[in-house]
């Protein structure tokens, strides 16, 4: 009896099912009674009787220029044909898709309750299967669910303790849209202006995938100066945490670098002569100055090896160092907790 | 799960599932801004200047505005001491937790750096105006 007393939503669920069966059998149903389309032998047959071989077909042809073709050949199934069947394809296969699906369901749901009643155990769906497989090699679960269960205090939940995340969320809209931009982008001076004409006019969303680029860069730098100030404000960064504080900085540093760094790639008039001046005053820096200027822009000027220099900078040797670090920043922030505010 | 003692789980959510689904709100938030970043940027494209031309310095160069202030502050003083005094603030700013050690005590203290704060962002802004509008 218990087999019977099922749950509402699988009778529900059921009923669907057989209504939708029922409803495509009729569907189909009436629109074989309904169609009139009936096989039509080719009307040119009768023309030529006579004449046969190759004549008969030049003659045929001869008498069919000017003419309206001949028919097409409509019925080339002849299984079709003597079934009466339609011939679209949508029939058919709307057929073998709804019966095919419910005989799988059918053979599916045989073999879990067999399945069910052998083991004496519950059923265990694909994705727990999945899950355990995967643990039983590479043993997970038990420093995830440390991971995931780790609490989370309710002070953290103000808006304001939000920025360094987002930051974080930015520089992977950063990382993401860089790399769509590195495929086409070519760093060299020749190159670079039409590469990033060729990313506005011509690639598919290319323009809005370098606005966003742009403007998280923008937001990036915003949003890591509000999480500083933060941080500063609520002090902390007060023992243990000096050395979080001073990633922080560092992060905040590279960042700046990357907006430097990137400005130069476009090479038009505004990017040559910001980093012309920007190498410039790094360039001020007592006694190390001149070392700086030239392990900038390669040489005393600006030039292809600059622009190949920053390139390598920006797409290669920053990220690994921003993440190197954002590591260390993210890992010291779960190792120690959130700062207790006052 | 990891044993919470009843102390500790009272001012604390889980992180799984509570804490990210916070998160994920905040997430889908700043997708949709980036989402309509990229359809402006589609209709009216960030677009380039003239291509460089190492031979021909325009009138007005400009970096980008983060570094504006510092900028428009080297027009007035000496280039060293304009070199010289933002790295030493940069310097000052990395070891700050080892100089401003004491625990907070009272709102007072974090008043005081809210108004350090306040003093370096408004000097920011207003560099950054002055030298966008010269």
């Amino acid at each position: 009896m218990k087999i019977l007393t099922r749950k509402p939503s699988h009778i529900i669920a059921s009923i669907v099912i057989m209504s939708a069966i029922l409803l495509l059998i009729f569907i189909t149903a009436q629109a074989r009674a309904t169609s009139t389309t009936e096989f039509v032998a080719p009307s040119s047959d009768v023309a030529i009787t006579e004449v046969t071989g190759i004549e008969a077909s030049m003659a045929a042809m001869m008498t069919a220029v000017g003419q309206a073709p001949p028919a097409p050949q409509t019925d080339p199934c002849l299984h079709c044909h003597i079934t009466g069947e339609e011939k679209g394809i949508w029939t058919p296969l709307s057929r073998w898709m709804v019966f095919g699906s419910a005989g799988l369901f059918f053979a599916f749901g045989m073999y879990r309750s067999a399945s069910v009643w052998r083991t004496r155990s519950h059923w265990k769906p694909i994705t727990v299967r999945t899950a355990e497989w995967v643990d039983e090699r590479y043993q997970i679960s038990e420093p995830l669910l440390k991971v995931l269960s780790k609490p989370v205090p309710t002070f953290a939940l103000r808006w304001f303790y939000c920025l360094g995340g987002m930051t974080a969320f930015l520089f992977v809209i950063q990382a993401i849209t860089g790399i769509l931009l590195a495929f086409y982008y070519k760093p060299t001076p020749e190159a670079a202006f039409a590469s990033i004409q060729f990313i506005e006019n011509e690639v598919r969303f290319g323009a809005g995938i370098r606005a966003v680029h742009h403007w998280a860069a923008n937001g990036m730098i915003i949003m890591c100066i509000a999480h500083m100030l933060r941080v500063f404000i609520m002090g902390a960064f007060k023992p243990p945490r000096e050395l979080n504080w001073v990633t922080g900085v560092v992060l905040l540093l590279m960042t700046l670098v990357f907006g430097f760094t990137g400005y130069l790639l476009p090479w038009d008039q505004r990017a040559f002569w910001a980093t012309t001046v920007g190498s410039e005053i790094a360039g001020a820096i007592p006694v190390i100055g001149d070392l700086a200027l030239i392990f900038l822009r390669v040489g005393w000027d600006v030039t292809a090896e600059t622009l190949s220099r920053f390139y390598a900078l920006h797409v290669i040797v920053l990220p690994i160092l921003l993440l190197v670090f954002m590591m260390m920043h993210f890992m010291m922030v779960r190792r120690q907790g959130i700062a207790k505010p006052l | 799960m990891a044993a919470i003692t009843p102390k500790e789980h009272e001012e604390s959510i889980p992180f799984f599932p509570d804490h990210v689904k916070t998160e994920a709100k905040v997430v889908v938030g700043m997708m949709v801004v980036v989402l309509a970043i990229a359809t402006i940027g589609i209709l009216s494209p960030v677009g380039l200047g003239d291509p460089a031309d190492p031979m021909n310095t325009p009138m007005h160069v400009k970096p980008e505005w983060y570094f504006l202030a510092l900028y428009q502050a080297l027009k007035y003083i000496p280039k060293t001491a304009g070199v010289v005094i933002p790295l030493i603030a940069v310097i000052i700013v990395t070891l700050w937790p080892f100089i401003d050690r004491k625990p907070d005590k009272s709102r007072k203290v974090q008043r005081i750096r809210g108004i350090i704060a306040a003093v370096g962002v408004i000097v920011f802004i207003i560099g950054t105006i002055w030298g966008e509008v010269s």
